[in-house]
């Protein structure tokens, strides 16, 4: 008895240490991205050249920005007509009359028609909403030796265009007539958030109520009292042996009898990816930069969703013999099906390597954070596993009816196709689907070397873990009634 | 040990068998589906102590594979409370829980997980389980390979290995050959004298009669008699 209680007070020791270095890692991986938040506005089709930028006309274009934030830079598509042009272009940044900041650029040695990002000397606030102009002009040039700047109409959407607001204030002008046309650019400012301020104080106070639940609970097991984390930490010490038991049968009988074996969960998605790849490279390549790994990530999370529910739904009528003769929590059925999923999510890693190996993607300390949205996916798929395997006790059709379904919940998510080619109407079917928001985060944390923004945290934490409590609660509610079903 | 106080088991039954959904669905919105409750189990009370064995007889139907399952947690009566204080093993069915792709030593672990022995247990018993199963170097070939005798001779080394607070008995198991009943009979009569509570349900009087400390006589769901255990048997006997 006094030997359990001291691996109590261990376990409280370990569990807090865990939560320490988990908050302490999260805040170095994602630091920057709790401080502040990078925004880009889109870059419109590029059309039409602006014609040479000559020192007699000054370009002009009003621009607004959505939220509020310091500018970085401004990326501009510059075309050189093929040569060498050695010319200084201004660019500078008006408040109504008002310069707030400019910058000269050289244009020497400049690659033709690719992006330029201009960064400004000087810091500049801006607000949103509100109308600020940027001008551009050179003194130096002459015909033959001088650059220009694209401008189009619309923004690109898979193979059409979206239009733009071409209201003579928002056009492009040459010394104020307005051309027909908006300047190609694309704005990048950075808002500072309060989160990443009060984050200490909210790892802290969310580390001081564990704390207290964990002495609570150490109360409860003082006088007999039984309490949630009580029991679920009991549950887990007892079923730990039955739930590895359960988990290793299920690996070993699923490649049994195959001849690769456990290869086959390297291969399945990888020659996935190549197939996918291969058909839809022609269609999406030009909007999505890295496809491959784009595409294989989506595969990875969604092959892990999708096994994990199907998994599930057969998890209680496939264990019937078992849930008709002995006495096992039910729950565990559901769990170990999703932790030996689990283990495929992890082989398939692998793959997932070898594809950024090939595409050159460097390591970024971004990756770290992947366990959190794998946590987030995991605890998602488990929550519809139970509600499924519910369903199926009751209603047979289930597995079915789940097979179109899955099916469907595939196309909607944007796995083979990017996020942008889904009109803006229809964007709430993403914005509800747990899956776009785990996926996308960890597509941000490989593709783009950073850390999600917060609100992506707090999303896919409230969505996955609140399916998962409402699988939780119908499987609880319904468990005594499975084995009159069986 | 065990306390068990006014439990029912009932079933719903749908009154008229409905063919079709469409049936189903039409007669759903009439509010016409009746449901008829079928009991099971109807008010049965008793206590077993600690080290006793309670016997239970009854015809077919009569209600004792059920209450079995409610004691051993595997179905929630009704209505009703059960309390059991301590590890329960319900024999209720050999080998539940057996893959047939895994070989023999990998079912040792998987089968003993699910009756509730611990990792170290079985690890301990784990030579034991194989020299009673008398399956050799058998126990390295999968399942499917068995012949059932001897997938029967490993399900009932597992089950017995143990020793529980609690013992809980669906007829007196002897599978395998006439030598192989004989030492897996004393097995179970060991496991039932050494001083675990158990519930024995069988239809042979005799064996009843020679094992219970008392004894329970259920029919159609109902407790009709429960005491002495000469005295239930007589009736019982009586009454057929």
């Amino acid at each position: 008895m006094r030997n359990q209680k001291i691996t109590f007070k261990q376990g409280c020791f370990f569990a807090v240490l865990l939560y320490c270095i988990a908050v302490f890692v999260f805040w170095l991986c994602a630091k920057d991205q709790l401080n502040y938040r990078i925004d880009k506005t889109d870059m419109l089709k590029l059309e039409s050249g602006i014609g040479e930028i000559m020192p007699d006309t000054v370009f002009t274009q009003n621009f607004r920005i959505n939220e509020n934030g310091e500018l970085i830079y401004i990326s501009f598509p510059i075309a050189t007509y093929s040569r060498d042009n050695d010319c200084d272009v201004v660019f500078g940044i008006y408040d109504g009359n008002n310069l707030l900041t400019e910058k000269s650029i050289n244009t020497l040695g400049h690659p033709d028609s690719s992006n330029y990002d201009v960064y400004f000397d000087v810091p500049v606030a801006l607000e949103k909403n509100k109308i600020y102009t940027i001008s551009i002009s050179c003194a130096n040039s002459f015909p033959n030796n001088a650059v220009t700047i694209y401008m189009g109409k619309g923004y690109e959407a898979g193979k059409a265009s979206v239009d733009v607001d071409l209201s003579p204030e928002m056009q492009v002008k040459a010394n104020g007539n307005p051309l027909g046309y908006a300047l190609c650019c694309s704005i990048c400012t950075r808002s500072n958030l309060v989160l990443g301020k009060y984050f200490p104080f909210m790892a802290t106070g969310l580390g001081l109520v564990f704390l207290v639940y964990l002495m609570y609970m150490y109360d409860c097991s003082k006088v007999g009292r039984s309490c949630l984390g009580l029991k679920l930490t009991s549950a887990f010490s007892r079923y730990k042996y039955l739930l590895k038991q359960l988990v290793s049968r299920d690996f070993k009988t699923k490649y049994k009898r195959s001849f690769l074996g456990i290869l086959w969960s390297f291969f399945n998605p990888l020659l996935m990816m190549t197939v996918q790849y291969i058909v839809f490279s022609t269609l999406f390549k030009s909007t999505i930069p890295n496809f491959a790994l784009y595409l294989m990530i989506g595969i990875v999370c969604y092959n892990f969703f999708n096994e994990c529910a199907g998994m599930c739904l057969s998890s209680i009528t496939g264990n019937a013999s078992l849930i008709t003769k002995v006495y096992v929590p039910k729950y565990i059925y559901p769990v170990a099906r999703m932790l030996s999923s689990g283990i495929n999510l992890f082989l398939s890693f692998i793959p997932l390597l070898l594809v950024m190996l090939i595409t050159h993607v460097g390591f970024s300390k971004s990756m770290i954070l992947l366990p959190i949205p794998i946590i987030c996916l995991a605890a998602f798929s488990l929550g519809i596993g139970m509600i499924l395997a519910t369903m199926m006790v009751f209603f047979r059709d289930t597995q079915f009816l789940w097979g179109v379904i899955s099916m469907i919940w595939m196309y909607i998510t944007p796995i083979i196709y990017p996020e942008s080619i889904l009109p803006q109407e229809y964007l709430f079917l993403f914005k509800l689907n747990p899956l776009y928001h785990i996926i996308r985060m960890v597509r941000i944390m490989f593709l783009d070397g950073v850390s999600p923004e917060p609100k992506a945290y707090f999303i896919s934490f409230i969505l996955s873990f609140g399916t998962l409590i409402i699988g939780a609660v119908i499987f609880k509610k319904n468990q005594d009634k499975f084995v009159l079903n069986l | 040990m065990i306390e068990a106080e006014n439990i029912s088991v009932s079933f719903k039954m749908m009154k008229d068998s409905v063919k079709s959904v469409k049936e189903y669905l039409v007669q759903m919105v009439k509010g016409k589906i009746q449901y008829e409750d079928f009991f099971a189990l109807t008010n049965v009370s008793f206590k077993v102590a600690k080290g006793e064995v309670m016997g239970i007889i009854g015809h077919n139907g009569a209600g004792k594979s059920t209450l079995l399952k409610v004691i051993s947690g595997i179905l929630k009566p009704t209505s009703g409370k059960v309390q059991v204080n301590g590890v329960v093993v319900p024999m209720l069915e050999l080998g539940s829980g057996f893959d047939f792709d895994l070989t023999g030593r990998e079912n040792v672990f998987l089968n003993g997980s699910i009756l509730g022995y611990s990792e170290k247990f079985l690890k301990e018993k784990y030579d034991e389980i194989v020299e009673f199963s008398e399956l050799g170097q058998f126990i390295d070939v999968p399942l499917r390979n068995y012949s059932s005798g001897m997938v029967m001779r490993l399900a009932f080394s597992i089950a017995t290995v143990v020793q529980p607070d609690i013992l809980i008995v669906d007829e007196i198991l002897a599978v395998g050959d006439a030598e192989f009943q004989e030492k897996s009979k004393k097995r179970m009569l060991e496991l039932m004298g050494g001083g675990t509570t158990v519930l024995f349900v069988s239809h042979s009087l005799d064996q009843i009669r020679e094992m219970c400390d008392k004894v329970m006589w259920l029919d159609h769901g109902q407790m009709k008699m429960i005491g002495d255990t000469q005295e239930v048997c007589d009736a019982y006997a009586g009454n057929n």
